[in-house]
């Protein structure tokens, strides 16, 4: 009994130790974003604001168009996350799990594409998109999510193939159509590799800045990543507010994780089909 | 059970539960249509891009102007090109330090996540809060942090003796304590590494229990084993991105890869070319040896994954 | 269960669906167009007082023309990044005007893609003595006017007169010559260890750059006749060579630790009274208004070697009607508009701390202001960077020989020299094509 706590302690101790590592970054952009401007410049850096300046979170959200921008972002990162977890999956799995010809080939291709850096495709794409009429609707940045995203297509992958075949074969025998295996038998086995995919599609999304850039012309369709730039050409200089905003922008993700990452642990042996 | 499920799947409209005749043939038929959203999504918002930027680095291209076709001319030019091979040079160092580092501490984090303790979604949030912070203000805190005269760092190290370097500002030191910074950012790769610790199945570890495998055999004879399908996605994607490194270094330096250009990495200095100095035939020729040099390495990792990753599967 | 799974995804389909629909529908709004009026699109980066003094000018514009009325949308771009613009521009879809550095303008118009307004310019009159010669110079390219110049900066010697007096040196005399510089600024020098109280001065912060040094040495970066740089003018080497004996004498390390821990803005060194003489440029002013109304600063041509001859460069910006426009023609009038002295009146007077590219205008709007007429007298000879293909490059190298010879990488010749190689190499290539 005394070993089980003792083992907990240490546990907690070196969690605690390496998550102030890890804590300083964001502790420092709160209390930045409460500090008043003639604060956030001391050196050394002071932690504690003095006085806790709560009005900052309301000049910042007063000094851009906040929720036009905000239900932009929301729209726009949520259809595209689903579409990511639905295509993603579903392409993996045929990756890992179907035999068919010229899999292996188009495999590669998929690595492949990933290895030219975006600074190059940029252009070509927004001809692309310019060519047929997608720019200046939001069409570009949710669309393509729909037809596969080649890094998540390749973490799925390996995901799907963590997977024993013998839950196939069983329901091969028992008549199950491809289909059915996949969405009722493999899918959920990798809901925790599905959520993590829809986690990072969305953080992705929320705080792409070049695709809005590029394809957004209209004012009152710009999301949240463009208005911090916008925030920041205005007030560049005044960090605390700019630290506002970032705190505004991050906290809906950061509540969204805390919830979802009760799931990441629950895989397989949760799922209640053991292997 | 079995033949009710059967018999719905028969009438239902679903062209992808056809009754079976062959199943050889229906076994490719199922690949090709599961794939099919992708084939269609490769094709159009990938491959003609990739396609296109192929065809760009034997162009004088320079975004706004089409520019003449003028063969291999870029990438002789690139040979002779000294700041090609500095920001090779960096773009490697940073590389073969930080996928490694990266590898073990996402791991050894994420273990240190998936233990049954108290108040763990707190910790694990913890550990992914620096993703979620601007990199912008990330910089800036890391330029404080990092001072040499007043920084929390020299501070620390000034206590037990040390005087500490100019960190960013000595060439040096500067791209370490960009793999330092980096190394915080891991936090992506840990929810990876969890979600994989978390597909592993209890009845290995059960077994375990039976033979009586202590925490050293569990860790190296089953949880690391069924983790390297994970640890090799992350490697793999580790390479890529460490290869098109860009927004940190860009940001920390403006732009200018200071000191003595000892942060231009290669795509900071392919962009440059692109869009500041308007060579896109050029930095296509660029982007194009950096994918040679990035196949040949994930060639090489998938040569040899055979031997040390394994699939529960299998 | 299945049938149940399907209804779902169908549900989920047709959402979709129907939200893509109308997000489209949402943002295709078309441009509604009464009659014979033409609404121009103008993008540009203002925002705070910059914006105010844009929108003032529209305002007045559209309010004077009932046949065009300007529409200004924000987007986002940096003194590196003009991706959106770019994009456009290559999509045939460009605004009809654009905000934009003027440093970039003979980059761009190289590419061909800056409408050309010498026709506009000649047909109304418009010529280069209405503005400083500089202003112009940095619009045209090859001969050829391609913007119109709005708002223009310059660089001084700032000074904190009270720390000039704590080191007894006397506040009403700044340096002149390179000599009393280096004299001054070794007096005003407080050091412990390796870390400065009080720094004297160090060419290369604020505006340091090497176009400062190179010119207030007499160099010059660019022979307009042979169109080719010239980073290995000797006076250009003389002048990094200045910089690196300084850097070697006054330790190039505790400067780079002094320089990072500075702040900006509120916490600028100069401000906080860190540095007592720093080059800065125009907008420093409106800076220590804001954050420090009690500084007791002065401003001081850039010492040269003579302590004779003072200079200083400008930059600034300017509007552009990129290529493939569709209202050219409209947006000229716009432009016109604002870069004529109403225009110009009306936007440098509310946006604060720009200067008027047109001399008589500054001289009215700044007359009570003896440190903004300092800058004001240095306009007509004030240098700018030079117009050609390749200026980014040419900006990059320059910063690079800096950082490279400060630190003690290579000799100040042979570093500008292969700078000049490379510059030159380029613009050669431009001109083949």
């Amino acid at each position: 009994m005394n070993t089980i706590k003792l083992k907990s302690t240490v546990a907690h101790i070196c969690l605690i130790i390496a998550s102030l590592f890890f804590i300083i970054p964001f502790l420092w952009m709160l209390s930045t974003s409460l500090k008043p401007i003639t604060q956030v410049f001391s050196f050394p850096p002071e932690w504690i604001p003095k006085p806790f300046q709560w009005s900052n979170f309301k000049d910042a959200i007063e000094e851009i168009p906040f929720w036009t921008y905000l239900s932009n972002t929301v729209v726009i990162t949520i259809i595209s996350t689903l579409g990511a977890v639905l295509s993603c999956p579903l392409v993996a799995y045929s990756f890992a799990k179907l035999q068919w010809k010229g899999r292996n080939v188009l495999f590669g291709l998929t690595l492949a594409v990933m290895m030219i850096p975006g600074q190059v495709t940029m252009i070509p794409l927004f001809l692309l998109f310019n060519k047929i009429g997608w720019v200046g609707t939001p069409l570009p940045l949710i669309v393509p999510s729909f037809f596969g995203i080649p890094l998540y297509i390749f973490l799925l992958r390996q995901f799907f193939l963590g997977l024993p075949d013998s839950l196939r074969d069983a329901a091969k025998i028992d008549g199950a159509s491809e289909w059915r295996i996949y969405w009722q038998i493999m899918l959920p086995l990798a809901k925790s590799a599905v959520l993590s995919v829809g986690l990072f599609q969305l953080m992705a999304s929320w705080t792409d800045f070049i695709g809005p850039l590029l394809y957004l012309t209209n004012e009152t369709s710009y999301t949240l990543s463009l208005g911090l730039q916008q925030f920041q050409s205005a007030k560049g200089s005044e960090w605390n507010l700019m630290m506002a905003v970032s705190t505004i922008m991050t906290l809906p993700i950061i509540v969204l994780f805390f919830f979802l990452q009760k799931k990441f642990i629950e895989g397989i042996t949760f799922s209640g089909i053991k292997g | 059970m079995a033949r009710t499920e059967k018999a719905i799947s028969k009438t239902s409209v679903n062209p992808r539960s056809v009754p079976k005749k062959k199943t050889k043939i229906k076994k490719g038929y199922a690949g090709w249509l599961f794939a099919s959203p992708w084939i269609i999504g490769l094709l159009l918002f990938y491959a003609l891009p990739v396609v296109s930027s192929l065809y760009f680095s034997f162009t004088t291209y320079s975004i706004l102007q089409p520019g003449d076709f003028i063969g291999f001319k870029n990438y002789s030019d690139l040979i002779h090109d000294h700041l090609f091979w500095k920001s090779i040079g960096n773009t490697v160092y940073f590389a073969v330090i930080f996928v490694p580092l990266s590898i073990i501490f996402g791991v050894a984090l994420a273990m240190m996540l998936n233990m049954r303790v108290k108040g763990m979604s707190i910790y694990r949030t913890v550990f992914f809060l620096p993703t979620l912070v601007p990199q912008v203000a990330l910089a800036v805190l890391w330029m404080w942090l990092l001072n040499p005269g007043f920084g929390l760092v020299n501070g620390m190290l000034d206590k037990i003796g040390i005087s500490g370097p100019a960190w960013l500002g000595s060439e040096t030191w500067s791209k370490p304590s960009l793999i330092f910074m980096s190394l915080w950012g891991i936090g992506q790769a840990v929810v990876i590494y969890l979600a994989g610790l978390g597909d592993i199945s209890n009845e290995y570890y059960e077994a375990a229990e039976v033979d009586g495998a202590n925490w050293f055999q569990r860790t190296f004879y089953i949880t690391l084993p069924l983790l390297t399908p994970v640890i090799f996605y992350n490697l793999v994607m580790g390479v890529i991105g460490a290869f098109q490194q860009f927004t940190l270094p860009y940001t920390l330096t403006q732009g200018s890869g200071k000191p003595n250009n000892s942060l231009t990495f290669y795509v900071s200095y392919l962009y440059d070319n692109g869009f500041k100095y308007f060579k896109m035939g050029y930095a296509s020729a660029m982007a194009w040896i950096l994918f040679i040099i990035i196949m040949i390495l994930t060639l090489l990792i998938f040569w040899s994954s055979k031997r040390w990753v394994h699939y529960q599967g299998k | 269960m299945r049938q149940s799974m399907k209804r779902i995804q169908l549900f989920l389909l047709a959402t979709l669906i129907v939200l893509a629909f109308a997000l489209v529908g949402c943002s295709n709004g078309a441009s509604s167009s009464k009659k014979g009026v033409t609404t121009i699109t103008f993008w540009n980066n203002a925002t705070g007082t910059g914006k105010d003094a844009l929108d003032a000018v529209i305002k007045q514009f559209n309010k004077t023309h009932s046949k065009i009325q300007v529409k200004s949308t924000y987007v986002a771009s940096n003194e590196s990044s003009d991706d959106k613009l770019l994009t456009a521009v290559t999509g045939g879809n460009p605004p009809d005007i654009s905000l934009f550095d003027r440093f970039k303008v003979a980059s761009w118009a190289n590419q061909g893609s800056l409408t050309d307004l010498s026709e506009y310019a000649k047909k109304d009159g418009i010529t280069k003595d209405k503005y400083y010669p500089f202003a112009w110079d940095e619009s045209s390219y090859n001969g050829k006017l391609y913007a119109i110049p709005i708002s223009t900066d310059a660089r001084l010697l700032y000074y904190n007169k009270d720390e000039f007096k704590k080191a007894g040196l006397d506040p009403n005399k700044p340096p002149t010559t390179i000599d009393e510089l280096e004299a001054d600024a070794d007096k005003l020098t407080i050091k412990k260890g390796s870390r400065f109280q009080q720094l004297g001065f160090a060419p290369w912060l604020g505006q340091g750059w090497l176009y400062t040094w190179g010119w207030a040495f007499g160099g010059d970066f660019y022979n307009k006749d042979t169109d080719k740089v010239t980073l290995d003018n000797p006076q250009v080497v003389k002048a990094l060579q200045w910089e690196q004996d300084w850097a070697k004498t006054h330790n190039v390390e505790d400067i780079t630790g002094f320089q990072d821990s500075a702040g900006s803005d509120a916490q600028d060194p100069f401000l906080t009274g860190q540095i007592s003489m720093q080059v800065n440029v125009t907008g420093t002013v409106e800076q220590i208004k804001k954050f420090k109304p009690d500084l007791n600063y002065g401003v001081a041509p850039i010492p040269t070697p003579t302590g004779k001859d003072f200079t200083t460069w400008s930059g600034g910006f300017s509007l552009i009607i990129p290529k493939g426009a569709k209202h050219p023609k409209q947006a000229w009038e716009f432009l016109k508009y604002l870069g004529s002295p109403e225009g110009q009146k009306l936007y440098c007077g509310t946006s604060k701390g720009d200067l008027s590219v047109i001399d008589s205008v500054n001289q009215d709007l700044f007359k009570d202001d003896p440190i903004m007429m300092q800058f004001v007298d240095l306009l007509k000879t004030s240098h700018n960077r030079p117009s050609i293909s390749q200026g980014q490059l040419l900006w990059n190298e320059l910063d690079s020989a800096v950082d490279k010879a400060i630190h003690g990488k290579g000799d100040p010749k042979s570093l500008l020299e292969k700078a000049n190689k490379k510059v030159n190499d380029a613009l050669a290539k431009d001109k083949a094509n």
